[in-house]
């Protein structure tokens, strides 16, 4: 029964992965910032490739991540063209407070959506926040990580900077 | 089971309907056409160690295992996507919902989402306005899955009006309920943007809700089968103003009956419920307030009226309050009154948040952040009126981000606690004050150390607590830690115990492990303030999430 499963799982990962290789960002529907319903479709825009990323009130290191972006992001400006979107898992109860931290923060810069049914979370496959994703101007997902280490920030510049060309 | 036959009809409909559609799409779709497959894996396990101290509310199951797991596997095709979630409990872990059991495929769905409508049918999620009337969710932390199985349509005519119906029978466990049946309405007016207004938002919404379960035999007080409630909401927003208001009548659910007596025999009596929620909100130029009041009564609302798992719930009522991160302030996190005779509370919350800014007198070389928020909740001094009774719980915090150098990161917290500990039974409340410091320094672009200490002191309970944590992180891939919390002000001297912990995580692309070994303290988990009760166990956990 398990050895089953397992081998149904291995399967499934590897046929995943492989098919894998151009995920791309998934159309469905979430908030803005002034609670108006927005096809996440619309915020690819063929020019600028973005930072997404997943946060909650409640989930120290992903402050921590887009705190440490916000503090780079204008010299970081410098090298690349870049927009970052801060999605909001929060609730409907803490998506309120997710806009008053958001603007307590000074993430001006960033533009913040809020994800109060998990629909975009649950199409991009985000079971840990932090998750951070790289989405290149047509859509596509070339990057993506777990987690957050004090530094991590890098690597996401890197990737933009890879975009380039 | 008619549902569960009904959907691979409705998975090849949407599919060859998805074909022809993706056929006559112009070239802009083109690089879409071969849509791709997208999908999750999540496993958490506990190995249950015995040990031979009595440690306060320890359980060690049988066979000293536990392990939750999840497959969840998308086809997106662009507006198209179908997918499926496999869950498998080897067993389920210690304190989970028992209904949690085996391995099955538990959800299947298929969805097509265009410009001015969209249309899922199988197993999805929803809510109405906040949730307290309605909401199907997924929480992995907490063993909840309510998901419904049935049809969502959403149509939304240009900005102006947006509407969702349901249409479903909830999950349970690792089947659906079909003995229970939900229908829902729910509508959305955007009054400023039929009226062309720019400056200001005003959404005018509200929600139906009818909630079906045959009653049993044993339950013959005229109870009805059907239970219908609604909300109706104002959302405003201006400049950086917002106010939002929301009543909830939870139509009538029964309750055991706390009166029960000769004159009176009835098992269960029927109460109708209401909810009231307020938001204001003030943001601009760095500075973030936010302020809620709430009261509700007898808001409890089961899916299936004879069962008292915490997994048999539609609705959310979350604690508003101030949700915390450090181990010693959430030794007692609150949890709203719902059941019996602790029917409903009256409270609210209030958030500040202030960005003091760069090469301000105040804000230094690097600037500052300041947050505080108080909270408090009573509980209801009689049936439908609004006047509070005893005080359950009251929080005042207030904390501060300051970033010394580009290396050296500091947090500090402050936190008063008071609780009551008879659940409303009695006015008994218990204080705690608690003081946490964070401290970050960056050795070099890739490694870091964190330290954490807190002190919590408290007259009454368990008295004085004293925690730290040590975290070195590599980044971007490795992270290890070692934690204790320490009950030294115990009066009981067996119960002066050290809670620790060590572990270490690694992340990579689409990969994250993570392993640990502690000693864990009875209490609760939380997630988005709702919250499961755990037994204490020692223990070494492993998990792993992948996506693809």
């Amino acid at each position: 029964m398990v050895k089953k499963l397992l081998l149904t799982l291995v399967a499934l990962a590897g046929f995943a992965t492989l098919a894998s290789a151009q995920m791309r960002l998934p159309n469905v529907k979430i908030e803005n910032e002034k609670g108006e319903l927005i096809q996440t479709s619309s915020l690819l825009d063929a020019k600028t490739p973005m930072i997404i990323s997943f946060w909650s009130t409640t989930c120290k290191p992903c402050i921590r991540e887009l705190n440490a972006i916000n503090d780079q992001f204008v010299d970081w400006q410098d090298q690349a063209d870049f927009r970052v979107i801060a999605v909001s898992i929060d609730d409907s109860r803490s998506a309120s407070k997710a806009k008053a931290m958001a603007s307590g923060f000074g993430w001006s810069d960033f533009t913040v959506l809020y994800d109060k049914n998990q629909d975009l979370k649950r199409a991009m496959n985000v079971n840990l926040v932090p998750q951070v994703f790289v989405v290149d101007a047509d859509g596509k997902v070339v990057y993506s990580h777990t987690g957050y280490n004090p530094g991590g920030e890098a690597e996401l510049l890197k990737e933009i900077i890879k975009l380039k060309k | 089971m008619k549902f569960t036959k009904l959907i691979p009809f409705v998975v090849f409909t949407l599919v060859a309907g998805a074909g022809t559609a993706q056929a006559q799409e112009g070239e802009a779709e083109e690089r879409d056409k071969k849509g791709f497959l997208t999908g999750s894996f999540e496993t958490n396990n506990i190995y249950f160690v015995k040990e031979d101290i009595e440690v306060p509310g320890q359980k060690t199951p049988d066979d000293r295992f536990g392990s939750n797991n999840y497959l969840k596997v998308d086809y997106i095709r662009s507006k198209f996507s179908a997918g499926v979630q496999l869950e498998s409990y080897l067993p389920v872990i210690q304190d989970y919902p028992a209904e949690f059991t085996g391995t099955k495929l538990t959800n299947i769905y298929a969805s097509w989402v265009d410009d001015s409508f969209s249309i899922t049918a199988g197993s999805f999620y929803e809510q109405f306005g906040s949730g307290l009337l309605f909401r199907a969710w997924e929480d992995r932390a907490l063993g909840i899955n309510n998901s419904l199985m049935g049809a969502r349509f959403t149509y939304n005519y240009k900005n102006y009006v947006a509407l969702k119906a349901i249409w479903g029978t909830p999950r349970f466990g690792m089947e659906y309920d079909t003995g229970v049946q939900f229908r829902g309405l729910d509508l959305s007016l955007n009054i400023s943007e039929m009226y062309g207004a720019k400056k200001s938002t005003l959404l005018l919404e509200g929600s139906v809700l009818n909630h079906y379960q045959s009653v049993p035999q044993s339950y013959e007080n005229g109870m009805s089968p059907n239970v219908t409630g609604w909300s109706a909401r104002v959302n405003y927003e201006n400049g950086g103003f917002m106010a939002k208001a929301e009543y909830v009548d939870n139509g009538t659910n029964y309750f055991p009956n706390t009166e029960m007596s000769s004159e009176d025999p009835r098992e269960f009596v029927g109460k109708r419920g209401n909810a009231q929620l307020l938001e204001l909100g003030y943001s601009n130029n760095g500075l973030g307030i936010f302020l809620t009041g709430r009261r509700f009564e007898w808001m409890y609302s089961k899916f299936d009226r004879t069962s008292s798992s915490a997994a048999n719930v539609y609705n959310y009522l979350p604690a508003v309050t101030m949700q915390y991160t450090y181990l010693l302030t959430n030794l007692h996190p609150y949890t709203p009154l719902t059941q019996d005779s602790r029917n409903g509370e009256i409270g609210g919350q209030a958030d500040i948040y202030y960005n003091v800014k760069r090469g301000t007198w105040l804000g230094g070389r690097r600037g500052l952040k300041l947050h505080a928020n108080f909270s408090t909740y009573y509980s209801l001094a009689g049936k439908g009126n609004a006047r509070a009774d005893k005080l359950m719980f009251r929080d005042f915090s207030a904390d501060i981000e300051k970033q010394w150098t580009r290396a050296f990161k500091m947090n500090l917290l402050y936190s008063m606690q008071e609780r009551n500990t008879d659940y409303g039974a009695t006015a008994k409340t218990e204080l705690a004050h608690i003081v946490v410091g964070d401290f970050l320094y960056k050795f070099t672009p890739r490694f870091s150390l964190r330290l954490e200490l807190q002190y919590l002191t408290s007259k009454e309970g368990d008295k004085d607590w004293m925690a730290g944590l040590l975290e070195a992180s590599f980044a971007p891939k490795w992270s290890i830690f070692v934690s204790d919390m320490y009950n030294h002000g115990n009066d009981a001297e067996a119960n002066r115990l050290h809670y620790y912990s060590g572990g270490v995580s690694f992340a990579h692309s689409h990969t994250r492990l993570s392993l640990s070994y502690g000693r864990n303290r009875a209490g609760y988990v939380c997630s988005g303030g709702v919250c499961r009760i755990i037994s204490a166990y020692t223990g070494a956990n492993f998990a792993m999430t992948i996506s693809f």
